[in-house]
C-alpha cells in the first residue's frame, strides 16, 4: 500500500515533459518589384556619332540609378521588416 | 497533451473536477470508513479497493487540476501570441505597400530625368556630332567596361 504512492510521484513527474506552443509564423513576402534582377548594361552600335554612344551611356547611368534604388530598397525592406518581426516577443 | 489541444475548455475542467471530487470524496469515506460502514454495511470487503482507487482519484485529479493550470496559461499565450504575429503580419503587409510605392516613386523620378537628358541630347546632337569623331576602338573599350565580367 505505501508503495501505491511512488506510482503517482512519478506520474506527476512525467507531466513536466509534455507541450508544445502550436503557433506558426509566416515568412514576410517580399515585393515582387525587388525580385526582378537589374538587366545588363547597353552595349553602342558602331557609330562614329557621339551622340549615340552618350545616349547610350547616360541611359546606362539612369539604369545605375534605378539599380541603386532597389539596393536602397532591399536595405530598407530588410530593416523595416526585422523591426516589425523582433517587435513579437 | 497534444490532444488537449482539441478538448473545449469547459469540457476538461468539468472532467479534471468530477475526478478530483470523486478521490476527496472516496479519500474521505476510507479515512472515515467505520462512520461509512454503519450506512453501507455491504461495503466492508472493498475497503483496500476504496482506498486504492481514491488515492489514485485524487491524486490523478490534483494531477490534472495542476495540469488543466497550466494547459489554460498556455492555451493564453498562444491567442497572445497568435494576436501578436496577426498584428504584425498586417504591419508587415502595410510596410510593404509603402516600401513599393516609395521604390515606384524614386524609379520614375529617375526615369523622368533620364527622359529630359534624351531631349538635351537631341537638341544639341548636331553641335556635338561636328566637333567629334568616336573611332571603332573607343566603341570596343567602353561596350567592354560595359560588359562586366563574363560569367
Amino acid at each position: 500500500m505505501k508503495n501505491l504512492f511512488l506510482v503517482p510521484l512519478i506520474f506527476v513527474l512525467s507531466g513536466c515533459f509534455f507541450g508544445t506552443a502550436p503557433v506558426k509564423r509566416s515568412f514576410p513576402e517580399v515585393p515582387k518589384e525587388l525580385m526582378e534582377s537589374c538587366p545588363d548594361l547597353k552595349l553602342v552600335e558602331k557609330t562614329e556619332k557621339l551622340s549615340d554612344v552618350l545616349k547610350v551611356v547616360t541611359e546606362n547611368y539612369s539604369q545605375y540609378h534605378e539599380c541603386r534604388i532597389k539596393a536602397d530598397t532591399w536595405m530598407e525592406w530588410y530593416k523595416t521588416q526585422k523591426q516589425i518581426f523582433d517587435s513579437v516577443k | 497533451m497534444f490532444l488537449l489541444n482539441f478538448i473545449p475548455d469547459a469540457f476538461l475542467a468539468l472532467v479534471v473536477n468530477a475526478v478530483l471530487i470523486a478521490g476527496l470524496v472516496g479519500t474521505v469515506a476510507s479515512i472515515l470508513f467505520k462512520l461509512v460502514i454503519r450506512y453501507i454495511p455491504w461495503f466492508i470487503p472493498y475497503r483496500t479497493l476504496l482506498q486504492a482507487v481514491s488515492v489514485l482519484l485524487l491524486v490523478a485529479g490534483v494531477y490534472f487540476k495542476g495540469g488543466i493550470g497550466v494547459e489554460m496559461e498556455w492555451r493564453a499565450k498562444v491567442k497572445d501570441l497568435e494576436e501578436k504575429i496577426a498584428k504584425s503580419e498586417a504591419e508587415s503587409k502595410a510596410a510593404n505597400q509603402n516600401i513599393v510605392t516609395v521604390y515606384k516613386d524614386r524609379v520614375k523620378v529617375v526615369k523622368e530625368q533620364q527622359v529630359v537628358i534624351q531631349e538635351k541630347i537631341k537638341e544639341v546632337e548636331v553641335k556635338i556630332d561636328s566637333q567629334c569623331t568616336i573611332t571603332a576602338e573607343t566603341i570596343d573599350i567602353l561596350n567592354n567596361s560595359a560588359k562586366g565580367p563574363q560569367k
